[in-house]
């Protein structure tokens, strides 16, 4: 793998989609913010930051699609003549979106459980479902990453984008209802449980199986432009 | 061999309403290879899967010495492609193309490009997307051109460009073969270019090569015979005639494979031969198509 | 196309532009300066070589014949090349080939007498 060439492609995506990155960024600060200033019982924390997480997942398909539309803007011609392989291309663009998503992710995710750290009104022991749900944007993230550069498709990483959203929401509302962490959300400490490290193990491994399938399909094709 | 700069041996792709078949090809190094054929006769496939964008079905290609497209990466740090559906980003400027692009190839010779910017009429500071077509097709070119790549492959380059800038276009393509290491394989409609500057000369017509040889004995082996026949003659058997034409007393035979005994032969079977004329690219390319089609229909 | 080439480097080599003996650009260069394919300017050179012309050697470039008499063979041949034209459109209109040296005759002290006025006028304008 050559990770100049990578890097140098990875780079190129960042300096293009510069001012949506920043949109994004802002956003999620914004919505961060409106969500740490609700008050209120344990329902509507949960809705608050199941919305939050939904908006960082729309953001995560548009920072998607703007990445991966070159066979949109006929650039892939251009991206193809360089010293590249497709794999390399590939890799270019799973990284280079996911790192940047990342990089969102990780700030609102702080923002989060410094709020909760911080602020009087959100009990401490919410930490261990937040991160669950925040890895579990990673996992829906991954998905729409690996179905956005695969299909190269705005029809497909939308609908896939939709399934992800819903399904944040019954996996948010399921995981809030299991005993073990359901009873310790309302508490004042961080309390992880087997089942919650068990579910986030699992998250883990679904990040790295939806890569892995990304990168054996694209490997497959044949007509790369 | 390193000594071939493109191979092509047997290469076969198959789509569901157009096939490549069979395709055999070779352009050694330091020629130039005018690829001709009309639209949707498989040039830009052939292409795309010399530069190892699509994968063939069968058969081996070979640019630079490195099999494609298993060993694209290290096949294009020598290849400069240019195409006519690529586009370059609007939003950016050619400065940063040019930067982008440097920073990937030691091979770039800053000097070089800009002189390329001056007999193009470029200016570094606009963005592609304010470009017009020529003068983003001489953009790609200047990116191509000035990292002095061994091997340039181009998809119909002086097509939707004015006469002066195909004039430019083509004095740069000549220039880069003074150098006798560099090879061009290009791509066009136009055959009066592909006349002009090729050595050798590919015709491609329904997925299938019809031709492929060196220029100027491909030009010298058509011609068009004016015959006057005497009311009571018959038109000579000739080896290669592709087309007769003219009228019943004024025939003129369209011949793929000319010899000065012909004339002799026409004369002996009492057959005046009023005048023997080369034929130009274009004419023989169109005869050739024709032929081939009226066969298939027959 | 090459023989329109060939033309070309017979009438600098006749008007003397390039001497006998002196080097011409090698065939690639030849090539890109006038836009042409190598291979056709490759057989340009060939056929010259061949009419000794020109003389190419292996390794050093290609250069004009050193024939004295080379000059004067060339503007020999284009003028038979001229005559045999004009012939063949005398035969076409009918004339006969006494006809055609009258009319050969004529013309040629005509085009001395304008060169004689011409030199006049110029020595009478100074």
């Amino acid at each position: 793998m050559n990770t100049f060439i990578v890097t140098r492609l990875i780079l190129k995506d960042w300096y293009l989609n510069r001012p949506l990155f920043v949109a994004a960024l802002f956003t999620g600060l914004l919505t961060l913010g409106a969500v740490s200033a609700a008050k209120g019982t344990q329902i509507a924390v949960i809705l608050g930051v199941i919305v939050l997480a939904t908006i960082l997942i729309g953001m995560g398909a548009v920072i998607m699609s703007s990445m991966v539309n070159e066979r949109r803007q006929q650039t892939l011609p251009f991206v193809m003549s360089l010293p590249v392989s497709y794999l390399e291309y590939t890799t270019s663009k799973l990284a280079g979106s996911l790192l940047i998503f990342f990089v969102l992710w990780l700030a609102l995710l702080s923002g989060m459980i410094a709020t909760i750290l911080v602020t009087p009104w959100f009990p401490h022991g919410l930490i261990p479902f937040i991160v669950i749900m925040a890895v579990e944007i990673l996992v829906t993230t991954s998905l729409i990453a690996a179905v956005s550069v695969t299909t190269e498709s705005q029809g497909w990483t939308i609908g896939v984008t939709q399934v992800g959203g819903l399904a944040l929401n019954a996996v948010g509302f399921s995981i809030a209802r299991m005993p073990s962490i359901g009873h310790t959300m309302s508490g004042p400490t961080i309390q992880w449980s087997s089942a919650s490290i068990f579910i986030l193990l699992a998250e883990f491994m679904l990040i790295a199986l939806m890569i892995g399938i990304a990168f054996y399909v694209q490997s497959r094709k044949r007509d790369f432009v | 061999m390193t000594d071939l700069a493109v191979q092509f041996a047997g290469v076969t792709k198959k789509y569901p309403h157009f096939a490549l078949t069979d395709i055999d090809l070779e352009l050694s190094t330091g020629g130039i290879m005018g690829f001709v054929g009309a639209n949707g006769a498989g040039k830009s496939t052939t292409i795309r899967i010399l530069m190892g964008l699509v994968h063939q079905d069968c058969g081996t290609v070979d640019v630079l010495g490195h099999a494609m497209p298993m060993q694209q990466a290290v096949a294009k740090r020598d290849v400069g492609f240019v195409s006519e559906d690529m586009r370059l980003y609007g939003p950016l400027t050619l400065a940063w193309h040019m930067n982008f692009v440097r920073s990937i190839y030691p091979g770039w010779d800053q000097r070089y490009a800009e002189d390329l910017l001056r007999r193009f009429d470029l200016k570094v500071e606009q963005k592609i997307k304010g470009l017009s077509h020529g003068q983003r097709v001489k953009a790609a070119l200047l990116l191509a051109l000035a990292r002095r790549p061994r091997l340039l492959v181009l998809d119909e380059p002086t097509t939707g460009l004015d006469p002066v800038a195909r004039r430019e276009v083509l004095s740069e393509l000549m220039a880069v073969l003074a150098d006798e290491e560099r090879t061009i394989f290009f791509s066009s409609q136009n055959t009066l270019d592909v006349e002009q500057i090729s050595d050798q000369i590919t015709f491609i017509d329904r997925g299938r090569i019809i031709e492929s040889a060196n220029k100027e004995s491909f030009l010298d082996r058509w011609r068009r015979m004016r015959l006057m026949l005497p009311p009571n003659a018959v038109l000579p058997r000739l080896p290669g005639i592709v087309e007769v034409g003219g009228s019943a007393r004024l025939p003129v035979l369209t011949v793929s494979r000319f010899e000065p005994a012909m004339v002799a032969a026409c004369q002996d079977a009492g057959v005046a031969v009023q005048a023997v004329d080369a034929m130009t690219l274009e004419e023989i390319f169109i005869v050739n198509v024709q032929n081939r089609r009226e066969r298939e229909v027959a | 196309m090459y023989l329109q080439i060939m033309e070309q480097i017979r009438e600098k080599v006749a008007v003397g532009e390039w001497a006998p003996g002196e080097e011409i650009p090698s065939i690639r260069m030849m090539a890109v300066a006038i836009r042409v394919s190598v291979i056709t300017v490759k057989r340009a050179y060939l056929e010259l070589e061949r009419e000794g012309v020109i003389v190419t050697q292996q390794g050093k470039g290609s250069f004009v014949a050193t024939d004295p008499g080379l000059a004067p063979r060339l503007f020999d041949r284009e003028f038979n090349e001229h005559i045999e034209q004009a012939v063949r459109i005398g035969t076409l209109l009918g004339l006969s080939s006494q006809e055609m040296a009258l009319r050969l005759r004529d013309t040629a002290s005509q085009i001395s007498e304008n060169q004689v006025r011409d030199e006049d006028l110029a020595k009478e304008t100074l």
